[in-house]
């Protein structure tokens, strides 16, 4: 079932020249059509969907965007169902500010280490599973805060909690195995921002529902543990359709897939091996830290901050909190749109410019943010701080699905994690401790984001080039085969295990940007068709 | 993303422009004497136990300083204790800023002598250790006088309210009955499908 491959000569790459600007959808001259496989929408050579039909729910592609990008909304809906209701807890738990700072801290962290784990059980057992797992087994630590009575309790049950945040992983691995590399800037920063938005939907969501547990008659201690119940129900929920409705890979699950022969199954050691001595993954993980982090850890801080320095009531902070957070309604996929737009007109080295440049203009805004003693103003800055953020997140994951082909599970696993290390970290450092104000914590915080975001420069791909280096013009280094063919030995590559990365190699090469139609093939890659 | 600099100027201008002036806490006179019922270092539970206050006028101060007071709120107040380690409780002298005193007992048209409530400690009061202070208001609704069961460094006749834990059998019991339900409806799907596997071979 690895589809048709073109005959010698076939191949249209750039004949027309005119490329669409939007990239919604790859016309059929830049990456050919699949004219044999059976689906919904056109399919290239691995049967990825080579449109975004976003209000489809069309078996697989697009009920998969709808699946992953809604389950990930529930986890953050659940991580961060304690934050806008910290006023009320601080006082039935009768927390420190360092308890609140640390229960933060934990929330983020669990799933450092979770996301490293979906990265590898992404390359071995299937999205599908590992989100499925995960949603429903965090549903009971959730549950949990029906029993919380102290500060130790509630900062165990939000690191419990936490652990579900690396449905991430799983939504960006399924969406990278359905969509076709040209549009899939679009498609992950939509499936993950439309996830993160989850962060600013449950600080409107749960101060209603805790004024209308309060209405229906609980007292206020009581009310904010009933609250708690929908989160929970709403992971048990989505884990059913998951398991239900979704399935691996465009053409079937992943174990029936292996059973047929179709996708080898890899070794774990080896995927690893190949993700880590990539540089630039570890360069991703640092800068994801500063971009997906700061905007944990924002929606961790920022209600209790608007309520205290501006004291707003409990649902207005919570309002204006979710604004934060929802903007990735748009922020996020228009992250990932400017990635796919600059890699249309100077590829790879647009797509760091781009993230670069994002990331640096939100680092700006949150330092503003801290300064700022007006509500109106501090309002814009959080606004203008989110998209920057937000897009940023965007733009990185453009880019991650070329880092590796073998290993795309484990750098995403890894990238994400580092986004939970960085919320941590900064949480650590300028929330969780008395000597400066929380606005003091946001402008240093900002700081540090323009800082840590300089790394960006370094990362260069020998075929695409950097940042401030161009491509290499050997035409063997400067090709994509060679890039992504090199993650294989021989013997892997005698057995045929490197197909994939072939393919997705020829399917890369738009990121050459601007004029792709002359791209000489090396003369040592393998054909397809051996 | 720039903000255009004009905008940028005139914004912080504004900033700084809004400094408001407020009654202070020093600015007041202990005119009022207030006692409480609870002992000093009672421990009292929300929701049950029952509080006593009263209020008057200080006669000591000369007749005519109260001629502008309407109304007294009587509230529990927050122990230095009790604002440690947690901002959002914190003594700041404007009074609008200030969050020392958070819970209002009650509140009543001033009348000099013979003033006297008794409540029970509502349910959604916090742990702590507390005192009682009373404000007289005008017709403006500002502070103009005060009182309180305690000394001036706030260092007698506190008490301790526990808290509510808010925990109820019947949410626990719930917890658990849907958290056995997500675990057995995973486990119930993956076997499903495990065998389902194995026997289409």
């Amino acid at each position: 079932m690895s589809g048709i491959e073109g005959s010698p000569g076939s191949s249209m790459h750039g004949v027309t020249g005119r490329e669409p600007v939007m990239a919604f959808s790859v016309a059929s001259p830049m990456v050919a059509t699949d004219t044999t496989a059976k689906f919904d929408l056109p399919v290239d050579s691995e049967h990825k969907a080579k449109v975004f039909k976003l209000f489809s729910f069309a078996n697989p592609h697009m009920r998969t965007f709808h699946l992953s990008w809604i389950s990930f909304f529930a986890t953050f809906v659940s991580t961060f169902a304690a934050a806008p209701l910290v006023p009320i807890i601080r006082d039935n738990l009768d927390l420190t500010k360092a308890d609140i700072g640390n229960a933060g801290v934990a929330s983020v962290s669990g799933s450092i280490f979770s996301r490293l784990v979906m990265g590898a059980v992404c390359d071995l057992l299937g999205p599908r599973y590992g989100c499925a797992f995960l949603i429903m087994l965090s549903a009971p630590t959730i549950f949990c805060m029906s029993f919380v009575a102290d500060a130790s309790g509630y900062i165990a049950v939000r690191f419990m909690i936490g652990f579900s945040l690396a449905t991430f992983v799983s939504c960006q691995y399924w969406m990278s195995t359905m969509f076709n590399s040209k549009i899939i800037g679009l498609v992950n920063g939509t499936a993950a921002g439309w996830g993160n938005m989850g962060g600013g939907a449950t600080q409107l969501l749960m101060p209603v529902l805790f004024e209308i547990i309060k209405k229906a008659g609980a007292t206020p201690f009581t009310a904010w543990r009933i609250a708690f119940f929908i989160p929970g129900w709403l992971n048990v929920i989505m884990g059913i359709f998951v398991l239900t409705l979704g399935q691996d890979l465009p053409d079937g699950n992943l174990g029936a897939l292996q059973k047929k022969g179709d996708v080898a199954k890899d070794k774990f050691g080896k995927v690893l091996w190949y993700a880590v001595t990539n540089y630039r993954t570890w360069i991703f993980v640092l800068l994801y830290g500063y971009s997906m982090g700061v905007e944990l850890t924002i929606d961790n801080v920022i209600a209790e901050y608007f309520y205290d320095r501006f004291d707003l009531k409990l649902h207005l902070a919570g309002i204006i909190a979710a604004t934060f957070g929802m903007a990735n309604l748009l922020a996020r996929p228009f992250g990932g749109w400017t990635s796919d737009y600059m890699a249309n007109r100077w590829g790879m080295r647009g797509r760091l410019w781009n993230l670069w440049l994002l990331q640096t203009a939100g680092g700006v805004c949150c330092l503003f943010l801290g300064l700022v003693n007006s509500l109106p103003l501090a309002i814009t800055f959080m606004i203008l701080f989110s998209i920057g953020a937000q897009a940023a997140c965007g733009a990185t994951f453009g880019i991650i699905p070329f880092i590796s082909r073998r290993s795309l599970g484990i750098i995403s696993g890894m990238t994400g994690a580092g986004g939970n290390f960085g919320s941590g970290l900064t949480q650590l450092i300028f929330f969780a401790t008395a000597s400066f104000s929380t606005a003091k914590g946001l402008s240093y915080m900002g700081i540090m984001i323009i800082i840590c975001t300089l790394p960006v420069s370094f990362v260069h791909f020998p075929q695409w080039g950097s940042m401030f280096l161009p491509a290499s013009q050997d035409i063997v280094k400067g090709s994509e085969e060679t890039y992504y063919v090199a993650e294989w030995t021989e013997e892997e590559k005698q057995k045929g295990m490197h197909q994939a990365s072939l393919r997705f190699a020829e399917n890369s090469r738009s990121e050459r940007g601007g004029k792709v139609a002359s791209a000489p093939t090396p003369p040592n890659a393998t054909p397809n068709y051996v | 993303m720039e903000v255009p600099t004009g905008f940028l100027v005139i914004s912080l201008l504004l900033c700084f422009a809004t400094t408001g002036y407020g009654v202070t806490f020093t600015s007041l006179q202990r005119t009022l004497v207030v006692t409480a019922s609870p002992t000093e270092g009672q421990v009292l539970k929300a929701g049950d136990a029952n509080i006593t206050v009263t209020w008057g006028f200080n006669r000591t101060f000369p007749s005519g300083t109260d001629s502008d007071y309407r109304t007294v709120k009587v509230k529990l107040c927050y122990a230095p204790i009790s604002q440690k380690d947690r901002s959002w409780r914190k003594t700041v002298d404007e009074m609008k800023k200030d969050k020392t005193c958070q819970h209002k007992i009650v509140a009543r048209p001033y009348s000099a002598s013979n003033n006297t409530f008794t409540s029970t400690i509502l349910r959604d009061i916090p742990s702590g250790t507390y005192f009682v202070r009373a404000y007289a208001f005008n017709g403006n609704d500002e502070e103009v006088g005060f009182g309180q069961n305690t000394n001036g460094k706030l260092e007698t006749n506190l008490f301790v309210i526990q808290a509510i834990t808010g925990r109820h059998a019947s949410l626990d019991i719930a917890s658990i009955c849907f958290s056995a339900f997500s675990v057995v409806a995973l486990a119930g799907f993956f076997y499903m499908e495990k065998s389902k596997g194995k026997s289409s071979k």
